[in-house]
């Protein structure tokens, strides 16, 4: 018998349908994909099952009983953990402590007993082989990646009957999200049934039994995944066949250098960095995580602290903070990491997201000119098509794949013509990807210089021009034309760490 | 993206590089920079109160002192459980204000009438606070206008019960505030008490999810707390706490007054700061905020014995304040730094 049936599942959010008629069934012991473009409901479907919004109509079937939780507690109860798209973690707690937040082993004071609490963080790290983490740890101190491992942790401490991994390999590196993709069988082979969202397509090949797909808050399809093509199901997800995913790839690099980088360094995250970035050029960062990619983005927009010397279109320039390398269409803009926590103001509109950087530009007199606002603004939703009931919602409340376009969308607006795209496509649908790809691609032809880096290696094999890869803190090898692949980027980004 | 190249991927092993550092002291000092400032300028004002006046260093000057601020700790204790839960807690001004003129009014020489009143003075501040709270969850509304508008409420009732500043508690009861055991007073056993409280109360469920509360309150929501009931219990505390400081203060003035309260909300807020506590929720202990009421206290020591005009007190308080602040501010800065 299925674990899970839904049928006709309904959820609105004011005046916007999240979901309008989903129907899935899924069995324990298997690995079930979720599918679907961004915005068509998967998350909204996910908090429903893990109580954290309720559905408006419809049913839910557990083990053939009834199912309507009032709160994530009610679902955890029936045995429901999700690992969340946004994380559900608590920045002053330590790792252990958000692990077992609620469910920690008590002392007869009614106080946590931290012995117990340590032996029990680190046998389950053991027992699902987690890439290392320090317990005691507080998790703001942590990267993005450590975090979405914790949330993993913290779901699987539950010991639950039905996990749902709702984009957790999206923040992870390649190995780790190698490990989370091991774990998902595993887990599935302990006979609970593991909810796998992703939008990357090799992934979900790899791993799932079978897929539902969504479109537009409705299921459209539901397959074991042996039976059904590649172009099938991305056809199903976004109601068109897809030609290509990859955009050609024509040099359109210019002998203008856009921006020179010598001898940057940052602590011991960053050490001596040197690279000349052209006009015209989409140059790809490579390398395993945590070898000062992220550094080199952060010190180049003048958000973290470095030494060296910068040169934007031939003038040396100093960086101390963003204001500084936002000005014009000389400046710098990037796409940061950490969509909510650096990129986003979740409270506030897409509209003022958006305009936020470039007031500027529709002020005239002093005075703001709403109309010319209005009008970029709609400008930009529709190019990259965000998925918004109206400019006015609030961005927190979009799915995570349109919160990233807007991150794009105001990057494009700031008209700074270097780009430091940090995983720009992170949790973005595979449609909206490739087009992306071409929106970077066409940019370049009209020279703008893009600094780009991926945690999908693919990506960078197939939309840069060259690729650094770099190794503890350094450029250990730059890879041009034929050279650049999957296989080279990775024996550049590891052979030191063999032979040591 | 072929099926192929992930086949691939997924064989090769998955060696996670093992990074352990050690215990991160840095870190840790950074952390703690704001709780380390405030000591450092406890241990300052003591030494240059120690200088001007002799008899500083003796336990009836410990006994005095902690007397003199006991009042405001027990104030800054709720505020600091309000704190950090992300909140603010103005009407305990209210509070400590009714509290009072309960006491003055009502108590008798008898015993058992007294602690009865005493009892519901207590139960009035956990309700009202949790009143507080419901409000703030129900009515989503900020818990500065919530508490403001019940501490304009309060104050008036008190003001109804008692007019101006009168009426008397039983001598009995102001002796307690001298009461000694092994050489210490009752106000300096309250302060072992208000730690142990802490180092209990902060390892509970209970404290545990009000600072996730505050830290971030989607989250805590997502991982099953109900924020309504965390809200009631951190407002009824603090409330509890304000009843408690009411108690405290009576045995010191010996009467009550409708007004006396006010003068407790912003240093219990201020002492909290000086101690560490983070206005924005999830950071802080009590220790911290306990030293910024000693703090607070002995610069009215200070600027008596320095004969100058009282008026330098809350200059004097101020500065301070904004010192702890700038060094806090500081500190999160060169913490966040190291981080990326
Ligand atoms: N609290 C909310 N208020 C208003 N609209 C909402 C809210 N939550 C979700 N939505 C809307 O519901 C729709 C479905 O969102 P959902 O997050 O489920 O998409 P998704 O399939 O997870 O997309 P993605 O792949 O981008 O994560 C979106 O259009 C989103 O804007
Ligand atoms: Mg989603």
């Amino acid at each position: 018998m299925d674990l899970v049936t839904v049928n006709g599942l309904t959820k609105r959010y004011g005046g916007i349908v999240a979901l309008s008629d989903a129907t899935f069934s899924a069995r324990a012991g298997e690995v079930h994909a979720l599918l679907g473009e961004n915005g068509a409901g998967k998350s909204t479907f996910i908090q429903i099952l893990s109580g954290a919004v309720r559905h408006d109509g419809g049913s839910i079937l557990i083990d053939g009983q009834d199912y309507r939780p009032a709160n994530p507690d009610a679902a955890q109860a029936r045995g429901i953990a999700a690992v969340f798209q946004e994380l559900s973690l608590i920045p002053d707690l330590s790792v252990e402590q958000n692990i077992w937040f609620r469910h920690e082993p008590r002392t007869l004071l009614r106080t946590v007993n931290r012995g117990e609490m340590r032996r029990k963080t680190l046998a389950l790290l053991e027992k699902y082989s987690f890439p290392t983490l320090r317990p005691d740890r507080e998790l703001r101190r942590l990267t993005l990646a450590e975090r979405q491992i914790v949330e993993i942790a913290k779901g699987l401490a539950k010991d639950p009957r039905i996990i749902i991994l709702d984009e957790a390999t999206s923040a992870l590196p390649a190995r780790e999200a190698e490990w989370l993709l091991k774990l998902t069988r595993q887990l599935a082979a302990e006979g609970r049934l593991v909810i796998f969202i992703s939008h990357r397509m090799a992934e979900v090949r790899a791993i799932a039994d079978r897929l539902t797909i969504f479109r537009n808050g409705a299921t459209v399809a539901a397959h074991e995944a042996n039976a059904v093509s590649d172009n099938e199901i991305v056809a199903q997800m976004i109601g068109r066949h897809l030609d290509r995913l990859y955009p050609e790839r024509i040099p359109t690099a210019t002998d203008r250098v856009a921006l020179k980088v010598q001898g940057i360094s940052s602590g011991s995250r960053l050490s001596g960095v040197e690279f000349a970035l052209r006009e015209g050029e989409v140059l790809g960062v490579g390398g395993l995580q945590g070898h000062g990619q992220r550094e080199l983005f952060q010190a180049l927009f003048g958000a973290t602290r470095a030494t060296g010397a910068v040169e934007l279109w031939g003038k040396p320039v100093s960086i101390a903070n963003p204001r500084q390398a936002l000005t014009g269409r000389d400046g710098i803009a990037l796409v940061p990491e950490d969509r909510r926590g650096q990129g986003l103001l979740l409270t506030k509109s897409v509209r003022e997201n958006l305009t936020l950087s470039v007031i500027k530009r529709f002020t005239e007199n002093g005075l703001l000119s709403r109309q010319k606002e209005a009008e970029l603004v709609k400008e930009m939703v529709d190019f990259l098509r965000i998925k918004a009931g109206t400019p006015e919602q609030l961005a927190g409340t979009l799915s995570g794949g349109n919160q990233q376009k807007v991150i794009f969308g105001k990057m494009l607006l700031t008209q700074a013509r270097i780009l430091l795209l940090y995983d720009p496509t992170r949790g973005v649908d595979v449609g909206t990807k490739g087009e992306i790809f071409q929106l970077m691609r066409d940019l370049a032809a009209k020279g703008y210089a893009i600094l780009f880096h991926s945690s999908d290696m693919p990506e960078l094999v197939h939309v840069a021009d060259r690729v650094m890869v770099m190794r503890n803190g350094r450029i250990a090898a730059t890879l041009e034309g034929d050279h650049i692949s999957e296989e080279e980027i990775l024996r550049a980004a590891m052979l030191e760490t063999r032979a040591a | 993206m072929t099926v192929e190249q992930t086949a691939e991927m997924a064989q090769r092993p998955a060696e996670m590089k093992s990074v352990n550092p050690g215990i991160d002291w840095r870190g840790r000092a950074l952390d703690r920079a704001p709780f380390l400032v405030a000591c450092l300028m406890l241990a300052l004002i003591v030494a240059i109160y120690g200088s001007l006046q002799s008899g500083v260093f003796t336990l009836d000057e410990i006994n005095l002192d902690t007397a003199a601020a006991m009042t405001l700790m027990l104030a800054a204790t709720g505020q600091t459980i309000v704190l950090l839960r992300g909140g603010i807690d103005l009407s305990i001004g209210g509070m400590i204000s009714l509290g009072t003129v309960i006491a003055a009014t009502r108590f008798t020489d008898d015993p058992s009438t007294t602690a009865f009143w005493a009892l519901a003075i207590l139960a009035l501040g956990f309700g009202i606070g949790a009143l507080n709270g419901l409000l703030i969850s129900l009515l989503r509304l900020q818990p500065f206008l919530v508490t403001l508008a019940t501490w304009s409420i309060l104050n008036g009732i008190a003001m109804i019960i008692l007019p101006t500043d009168g009426g008397s508690v039983p001598s009995w009861w102001v002796g307690f505030a001298s009461a000694q055991l092994f050489g210490l007073t009752s106000p300096v056993w309250m302060l072992l008490a208000l730690l142990v409280f802490w180092w209990w109360f902060r390892a509970t469920g209970t404290g545990i999810t009000i600072q996730a509360s505050g830290s971030n309150e989607k989250s805590a929501f997502l991982s099953g707390v109900s924020i309504t009931r965390v809200n009631l219990v951190t407002y009824g505390l603090s409330g509890l706490f304000a009843a408690g400081a009411a108690l405290f203060l009576v045995t010191q003035t010996g009467a009550g007054s409708p007004t006396i309260g006010k003068d407790y909300i912003l240093p219990s807020v201020a002492a909290a700061v000086i101690g560490g506590v983070s206005l924005f929720g999830g950071r802080g202990h009590l220790a911290g905020t306990l030293i910024g009421a000693f703090v607070l206290t002995l610069i009215g020591n200070l600027v008596f014995v320095l004969h100058v005009s009282s008026y330098w007190q809350p200059v004097a308080s101020g500065v301070i304040l904004l010192l702890s602040v700038l060094a806090s501010s500081i500190a999160e800065k060169a913490a966040r730094s190291r981080v990326q």
